[in-house]
């Protein structure tokens, strides 16, 4: 099933008709593949998914939703997470609250994580966690806060590298047992977050294209990691300046590992690896 | 006449691709687009293992990165790569493709969109089928195919399958690909 850019073209100018999604800013490449994934699950071909989604506001949604993208680990990146451990989040520990958002929070690791390495810093209490993301069954999923075991043996690694190695001073080591924040259970191939976790980020839906302020409140911290590759230069750009909106001055903005700010919005940031101070 | 080299490989052609690029001049007159599978567990290192061999600087790029002549961009680990129509970089986490991320076929089949018949592809050994479709729509589109000899390949799926799905252009050994990448202008 190979469309063309006019049938993508055609696709988004429907969906945006019909709903308030507006997809024409996203990048080309990776929305052809998803409708074209879309179609072959469906065994569809485009007029006829064109057709459900017109009439069909179940369907739409779920489309929505299976364009989206939910890659995600628990400590994705572990450089990105020592920043965070030594280099950012120690410079709000004087402050009275620290806001966080997770923006594109997807199915929730993203989220666990900061909690995680929030409480082991003696932060947890005083941070506010908002998380939002497009997708509301990665939201469902995110709040129930259960993922795989086998298929995800990696976040362990990962949880090692983040709490209980130091990268600065090899000797040091925090025997911090996993049982702390999660439950493993092999039987039923189960990693479940612990409940003092579950209960404290505040879960929105959110569209990044919609902008707007979601939850009325700035940031000191503002996450958006594997989410703006799928957007174009030009929305890119307006989702910085929301960002920037909602940042306090010397708040972070942390992006993923190959993602990177370009043109005039860069003089408001100072760069410092994947983090963004807002000036 | 061309516009951008794309090479194919699994971690087995590590050394191949390494030799490659030490052999290259400075001022190699194309980009290098790589798109490499990597040993689960080896997320990081790859780059810095290939710079230092490399005549031509080697980046893992960032999402929307201008792609420049005699440079070498590597698909960073876990993501895949796509070449956009305007000549920029795209990265995306998407699920993996026949178990792998980065997608060889994803990079040739969006670079073969981007540069047509200005396109030289290059598939090395490999253990897997990967590689073989996006070589087929490179040639497809007026490029250049190019498939490493299979009986100088430590594996020789990769190399098949692209020889099974396409009539390819050349099969080289090593040195000839490379005598045949010194001749570019």
């Amino acid at each position: 099933m190979i469309l063309s850019d006019q049938e993508v073209q055609f696709f988004v100018n429907t969906l945006k008709n019909a709903s308030g999604y507006d997809f024409s800013e996203y990048s080309e490449k990776s929305l052809k593949r998803r409708l074209q994934k879309i179609l072959i699950d469906n065994n569809s071909d485009l007029l006829s998914l064109i057709n459900k989604i017109k009439t069909n506001k179940e369907f739409l949604e779920q489309t929505v939703k299976d364009i989206t993208v939910n890659t995600t680990e628990l400590f994705r990146d572990p450089q990105i997470w020592q920043t965070l451990r030594y280099r950012i989040l120690p410079k709000f520990s004087e402050n009275r609250n620290i806001n966080i958002w997770h923006a594109g929070c997807s199915t929730g690791q993203e989220v666990y994580s900061m909690m995680i390495l929030l409480n082991e810093l003696g932060l947890l209490e005083k941070a506010k966690i908002f998380a939002s993301d497009l997708n509301t069954d990665a939201l469902a999923a995110a709040k129930k806060g259960n993922y795989k075991y086998r298929f995800n043996i990696g976040y362990l690694d990962n949880f090692d590298k983040v709490i209980k190695e130091n990268p600065y001073n090899y000797e040091e080591y925090n025997d911090v047992a996993y049982s702390k924040y999660f439950r493993i259970d092999k039987v039923t191939d189960s990693i479940q977050m612990n409940d003092f976790l579950r209960q404290k980020p505040i879960f929105r839906q959110h569209d990044l294209v919609q902008g707007g302020n979601l939850y009325f409140a700035k940031f000191d911290l503002i996450l958006c990691r594997n989410v703006i590759i799928y957007f174009k230069y030009s929305l890119q750009n307006k989702v910085f300046k929301l960002f920037h909106y909602h940042l306090y001055t010397n708040g972070y903005l942390v992006l993923g590992m190959h993602e990177t700010m370009l043109g005039e919005i860069t003089s408001k940031f100072e760069k410092k690896g994947q983090a963004y101070r807002k000036k | 006449m061309y516009k951008a080299v794309v090479i194919g490989g699994s971690a087995g052609s590590f050394q191949v691709i390494t030799k490659i690029l030490s052999s290259l001049p400075k001022n190699f007159p194309l980009p290098v687009l790589l798109s490499l599978h990597r040993l689960k567990h080896v997320r990081s290192g790859f780059v810095e293992a290939l710079s230092i061999k490399s005549t031509i600087p080697i980046v893992e790029p960032y999402d929307k990165e201008n792609i420049k002549p005699g440079r070498g961009y590597l698909a960073p680990a876990n993501y895949h790569m796509y070449i956009e129509l305007n000549k920029r970089i795209a990265l995306s986490t998407e699920e993996p493709v026949n178990h792998y991320r980065p997608s060889i076929d994803l990079t040739f089949e969006t670079a073969a969109q981007a540069y047509r018949d200005k396109l030289i592809g290059i598939i090395l050994s490999g253990a897997n089928r990967d590689g073989a479709y996006g070589l087929k729509k490179l040639k497809q589109a007026g490029g250049v195919a190019i498939v490493q000899d299979p009986n100088e390949c430590q594996v020789k799926t990769m190399t098949e399958a692209s020889l099974k799905l396409t009539t390819v252009d050349h099969i080289f050994s090593t040195d000839q690909i490379i005598q045949y990448l010194l001749k570019l202008k």
